[in-house]
């Protein structure tokens, strides 16, 4: 390593612009926040004093709080799971060839290519149990998806899956095209069948990108909001609510900056643990491509 | 490229963190006429007459260049909108609609100009009706001008019953023979998804089961005619009265499915009227509209909504005499009836209703009086916003059967009087 001095400060400049953005779009605003979680802030009745911890020890003991967290982690749980088995079907059946392949390739793209809002809102007519798709295809059902305790949240969950599956799946199919098809020829004429060659050639060298798929769809179902606010609005009797949605309402509707900013730091703080759990376990992506 | 670009980014990054805090260049000076920015929610029906009372208002104010913005018809939004804005101290609004449940919470946040030197409080409380002038009068003083009102009605089917309900159990005594005549039909809609709408429904139903939701400054929701309220809306669902589908509505699913003819009686706003009796409406002429029902017969009590002009706190002073006399011409008896008459917006001001013009031409609205002037508004408080979202999702834990309304009204009694404290 010859690396002198100016080059290092030539570094230092080329990645300064990259550092000032980044304090001032994202750190600035989080330690804005954690300071504001520490006050009663609301605007309608002019209070902003100092409260210390107070607003965290109001939500340790908000049960609504725990629902919310309840609610987000399941979410999270069932949708990435869904989202990933799928995807990696779909991947495999766009790495295979066939006829009509570049159709399906771009038809996949279309859930994704729609705006969240825009998909919701269809969706939310689908639903609809007087003349959605749903209730006239299964007629007699009786189920109204959206508005029904334990249905609203699945519903909530399909939606997500309709949407981000093709990412997913794009993805995956970008990792598989980096697998050296070497590979898969000698598999074949050491006579594996297409399971042995799938689990011992297919999925570890998917890995990497599976990893990164994971982290990145977690952390995007963590902080889930628009799909779901347009869809339940949280609703019934908060049963679909999320942490984003919650301080949404705090923050936005409430007029509660104090509380509100609370609980957006605590998601932060759970999106953090997610990301540190995540790299312990699995990995970075790039030491396990190395090894 | 390296270095240029570098400080090209520098530059764009610092430009857009400053451009944040600046104030937009006064457009006064521009033009050398005072620009009055007037936001409001958009007009429903023929806006012919809207644009006519404006171009009214710049003809004799010609110092002035108004500009109006429509926002979107989505009170939650809206509100969020004005809330951020106005907290930030935004000049850039003069006059704006604002909803009735708002008025106490931005006038005591100090948001509302003072309107009373231009509408004395006794006027207002000669002049219009009682839940309007409650809820533009805070502490005494004028802050807005009510220039609609909204109220919950009744919808029923003239060619399906032979009067409207007085009673809940007439009402559902009805539906159910219709329904035994024809079984494809619904007996009643209403709006249950989470939303400001269910809290409307809710207490309709609370003041026709004898309840009062306020007590002196103290929001009570935790009263026995209060569960006997939500009760029964859960028991229509669980006696199949109402459809499942109620859980998840809101206003324009209710309306669809009553305008396809397929439901004896709905709760919904006037706006229904004009567009279940448009030309290719199924229902056209086969439907009534009633004062909802109570438990001992009497008429019943919708719940009061409406918007109001309000002048901002934070707008210049020099814009405040054109300010004002926009609001009067906006709101005065004339402009009263001829929304009333162009867009279906029932009039606030008591006079209205007995005016030759309004019975001729608007004939509905003008048969809306003895509801409107029994309507009942939200509680009235600073801390509307805030209670609002606990009441809505225990009020939605009730109906869909998630909680008994013992356990979602003491939780929602408990959280209502912790904020208020």
């Amino acid at each position: 390593m010859t690396r002198t001095r100016s080059e290092d400060r030539r570094g230092y400049f080329f990645v300064l612009p990259t550092v000032i953005v980044l304090v001032v779009v994202a750190v600035y605003p989080m330690i804005l926040a954690a300071w504001i979680s520490l006050r009663r802030v609301v605007i309608v009745f002019h209070e902003d004093h100092f409260v210390g911890l107070s607003n965290y020890a109001f939500l340790v003991r908000d049960p609504r709080f725990w629902t919310a967290l309840g609610n987000t982690t399941y979410f999270t749980v069932v949708a990435v799971i869904i989202e990933l088995l799928l995807g990696l079907g779909f991947a495999l059946l766009l790495h295979t060839s066939f006829r009509g392949q570049k159709l399906f390739r771009a038809a996949i793209l279309i859930p994704w290519a729609i705006p969240t809002v825009v998909s919701a809102k269809m969706w939310s007519w689908i639903w609809n149990p007087e003349y959605g798709l749903i209730s006239r295809t299964l007629p007699n059902s009786d189920i109204n998806w959206l508005g029904m305790p334990g249905y609203a949240m699945h519903a909530a969950i399909l939606v997500d899956v309709w949407k981000t599956t093709p990412f997913v799946a794009l993805l995956l199919f970008a990792g598989l095209e980096t697998i050296p098809t070497v590979l898969y020829k000698a598999a074949a004429v050491d006579g594996a069948s297409s399971w042995r060659t799938f689990f011992f050639i297919t999925l570890p060298l998917l890995r990497p990108t599976l990893v990164v798929v994971l982290v990145f769809r977690t952390l995007d179902a963590f902080r889930i909001f628009d799909a779901v606010y347009v869809l339940t609005g949280g609703g019934p009797a908060n049963t679909t609510e999320t942490l984003s949605i919650y301080a949404y309402k705090m923050l936005m509707r409430s007029g509660d900056f104090g509380y509100g900013s609370t609980l957006a730091v605590a998601t932060f703080l759970c999106v953090m643990a997610i990301s540190a759990i995540y790299i312990r376990m699995l990995g970075m992506p790039s030491r396990s491509q190395r090894s | 490229m390296g270095k240029g670009l570098g400080v090209i980014f520098t530059c764009v990054a610092l430009g857009l963190a400053v451009q944040g805090c600046q104030h937009a260049p006064d457009p006064d000076n521009r033009t050398g006429k005072v620009r009055i920015v007037f936001k409001h929610r958009p007009m429903v029906g023929n806006t012919s007459e809207f644009r006519e009372r404006l171009a009214s208002f710049t003809r004799a104010h010609p110092e002035v260049d108004l500009m109006t913005e429509v926002l979107p018809n989505a009170a939650d939004l809206t509100h969020q909108y004005y809330f951020t804005a106005l907290a930030a101290q935004s000049r850039d609004i003069d006059v704006f609609v604002a909803d009735i449940i708002w008025i106490p919470e931005f006038a005591r946040a100090g948001f509302l100009r003072d309107l009373s030197d231009a509408f004395p409080p006794a006027d207002i409380e000669r002049d219009f009706i009682e839940g309007s002038a409650r809820a533009v009068i805070v502490g005494g003083r004028t802050f807005a001008v009510p220039w609609y009102v909204d109220v919950g009605l009744l919808y029923y089917r003239t060619d399906l019953v032979s009067r409207p309900p007085r009673t809940y159990d007439e009402l559902e005594s009805f539906a159910n023979l219709a329904k035994h005549n024809d079984p494809s039909l619904f007996g009643y809609l209403w709006q249950a998804r989470q939303y400001e709408g269910l809290i409307c429904n809710g207490f309709e139903s609370i003041w026709g089961h004898g309840g009062v939701t306020m007590q002196g400054d103290r929001v009570t929701l935790d009263t026995p005619q209060a569960r006997a309220g939500l009760d029964f809306l859960r028991g229509l669902l669980d006696r199949g009265t109402s459809p499942k589908s109620v859980t998840s509505a809101m206003e324009e699913d209710s309306r669809r499915v009553f305008e396809q003819g397929r439901a004896v009686f709905m709760r919904n706003w006037p706006y229904a009227w004009t567009e279940l009796q448009k030309e290719d409406s199924p229902v056209r002429g086969k439907i009534g509209v009633a004062p909802l029902p109570t438990t001992t017969g009497e008429p019943g009590f919708g719940a009061l909504g409406g918007g109001q002009l309000v002048i901002n706190a934070a707008a210049p002073q020099s814009h405040f005499a054109a300010s004002i006399d926009l609001v009067r011409t906006m709101t005065s008896l004339d402009a009263n009836i001829a929304f009333a008459v162009a867009n279906g917006q029932p009039p606030p001001r008591k006079a209205a209703y007995t005016d030759e013009r309004l019975k001729t031409q608007a004939p509905f609205i003008a048969s809306l009086y003895p509801i409107v002037a029994r309507s009942r508004p939200r509680p009235v408080t600073a801390y509307y916003n805030m209670i609002s979202d606990i009441i809505e999702s225990e009020f939605s834990a009730a109906v869909t059967g998630i909680r008994s309304t013992p356990v979602a009204f003491g939780r929602a009694q408990l959280t209502i009087d912790r904020i208020a404290q």
